[in-house]
């Protein structure tokens, strides 16, 4: 059975289509990414995913259940950790533990066990009857995933799981999430954090106004543009200054600075190297490190996207 | 199988009622103790009676009924106009509205806090009439009754109110007083029902505050204009209403 399977869907509002007849499905045990710039149908397809709101046309089911008309059999076996940390901030870690789980009709002693099971895990169990008003950000955030776990769900969706988030926080969440995926439990992963996808994801989708661009595994869309390849090069002496020089490089076609390296788009890395060495030769410059890559799932991302690079940026092309 | 559907149904029931109770447990928790709930709900009602009521010759021990009434209209309604538009914008809404449960057992929910909280507001004016003034209450088991189904009632119409899709409690709160405060006049509240004009004796047939003060001063001094049994009746029409239309409001907006 499949963990998520969406038919022909389609979402308007007014005449705005926020979604126009995208379909596919979701593996149960798959860790599912769901890529694609703002405004691009993300949190439309959630909201439908999670029956908060209604397709205007097309199905979803959840394990079989349809969404529209099973609601309550399918969400119970969803776990929701929104983009937002919507914990209750006037209410202790434990005491949103325990709406948590009586929303989700677990009972009484197994509630908590598992809170406090889940709690220790996020490191948040000492400060289990502090309000969540004090809490910091990575830790609103480990609560709500906490939350999202009360009910053991089978499919998990996850929003933006580590967005600005402190490295600790980062570390375990993203070690409980491994966890569950090696538990079986399904995942739906939204993420601006591409290379977060790359890691996680069996398979990512990528949507892009209202229609999925793009679905496979990310060694697979990568090899789609075997044509964005890159090196990445590092002088003893870098400025701004050598990248409009690097920029003019026979083969390169497109310099970015990032840090203290420069990257280099170019469909020949043997040819630039060859073209680099000789502007380092040229310049007096000592070449610290050079780096042949291969397209990022970034990069397939802005190519299926239509977005353009400007600097370190991305930008939207209307 | 009949008695595994029955099985089945009851474990649902009992599901929904339970998380229901879940959501009133938490405003409870949350929101009883705002300032701006307990000015809404306690103050203003107050200050509304005694602004009306002094200089009336009227005994003050005769007054407890109407002050029983508008406290249960504004303290109950109160709650949910305040709590929802919070929680849109702090986005916890969201998690209630994506539960496993249904829209029915949210509004239920919702309006249980604002039910509760209006009958222990409302034993306030209740224990001043039978202290203070020694106010002789001649029906229990009706004052009872018609406190209930005045406080159910208008704790739904709170929650109607906070359907109205904006994440501003002042928004709620305006166009909910529109409809509160003219209640009070059409009502019998301050002004006995049978000294209306013919006009207003019409309108004060579609506020639901009329059977409920019409109830509690039944339980009170013994006469009434409608019969209990038709004041109940009332009331339990209009909370079925605002049920009904708040379930299907919700559900408008979250599209």
């Amino acid at each position: 059975m499949k963990a998520i399977e969406v038919s022909h869907l389609i979402k308007k509002f007014g005449s705005l289509t926020a979604l126009n007849d995208i379909t596919f499905s979701v593996n149960e045990g798959e860790t599912f990414g769901f890529l694609g710039p703002n405004g691009a149908g993300k949190t439309t397809t959630i909201r439908i995913l999670t029956g908060v709101s209604r397709p205007t046309s097309g199905t979803a089911s959840i394990f079989g259940h349809d969404i529209e008309h099973d609601t309550i059999a399918a969400r119970q076996s969803m776990g929701i950790v929104s983009e937002n940390s919507n914990v209750y901030d006037d209410l202790t870690a434990w005491q949103n533990m325990m709406f948590s789980a009586e929303l989700y009709h677990v009972g009484r002693k197994e509630r908590e066990k598992k809170a406090s099971e889940i709690l220790k895990v996020f490191e948040l169990y000492e400060r289990r009857n502090d309000k969540a008003h004090g809490f910091s950000k990575g830790m609103k955030r480990r609560l709500t995933l906490a939350m999202g776990l009360i009910n053991s769900p089978r499919l998990l969706f996850l929003d933006e799981p580590t967005s600005g988030l402190d490295v600790q926080s980062n570390l375990i969440i993203r070690e409980v999430v491994a966890g569950l995926v090696l538990e079986g439990v399904t995942v739906f992963l939204t993420t601006h954090n591409i290379e977060e996808a790359n890691i996680m994801c069996d398979r990512v989708a990528i949507i892009n106004k209202g229609h999925i661009v793009a679905i496979d595994a990310p060694e697979s869309l990568k090899k789609t543009i075997q044509s964005v390849q890159s090196i990445e090069v590092s002088f003893d002496h870098n400025s701004a200054d050598q990248l409009d020089e690097l920029s003019r490089l026979s083969m390169v076609n497109e310099a970015q600075k990032a840090g203290d390296k420069f990257k280099l788009y170019t469909e020949d890395p043997s040819q630039v190297i060859n073209v680099v060495m000789a502007y380092a030769h040229t310049h007096n410059l000592k070449v610290i490190s050079i780096t042949t890559l291969g397209p990022s799932l970034e990069d397939v991302f802005i190519r299926l996207t239509g977005l353009q690079r400007t600097g370190e940026k991305i930008h939207a092309i209307d | 199988m009949p008695s595994t559907e029955n099985k089945g149904l009851t474990k649902r029931l009992s599901c929904e009622l339970s998380a229901a109770w879940a959501i009133a447990k938490k405003d409870m928790r949350i929101y009883y103790f705002k300032p701006n709930i307990i000015v809404s709900g306690l103050f203003f009602p107050l200050f509304m009676f005694l602004a009306f009521a002094i200089g009336k010759n009227t005994p003050p021990g005769n007054l407890i009924p109407g002050l029983i009434s508008i406290t249960l209209l504004f303290s109950a309604s109160s709650i949910e106009p305040v709590s929802i538009p919070i929680e849109r914008r702090v986005k916890t809404f969201e998690r209630l509205l994506s539960a496993p449960i249904s829209l029915y057992s949210l509004v239920t929910g919702e309006s249980l806090s604002g039910f509760l909280y209006s009958l222990g507001i409302a034993c306030l004016p209740l224990a001043i009439g039978v202290i203070v003034f020694g106010t002789p209450i001649l029906n229990v088991p009706i004052l009872i009754i018609s406190m209930a189904l005045t406080a159910f009632c208008f704790a739904t119409l709170g929650t109607l109110f906070a359907a109205y899709p904006t994440e501003n409690v002042g928004e709620v709160m305006s166009i909910l007083n529109t409809v509160r405060l003219p209640l009070i006049f059409i009502s019998g509240v301050f002004i006995p029902i049978s000294a209306m004009p013919k006009i207003g004796q019409q309108i004060a047939l579609v506020s639901p505050l009329t059977y409920g003060n019409d109830m509690i001063e039944c339980a009170y001094t013994g006469k009434s204009l409608f019969p209990p049994l038709l004041d109940v009746l009332a009331l339990v029409i209009f909370i079925l209403i605002f049920q009904i239309t708040a379930n299907y409001l919700y559900k408008k907006f979250n599209e």
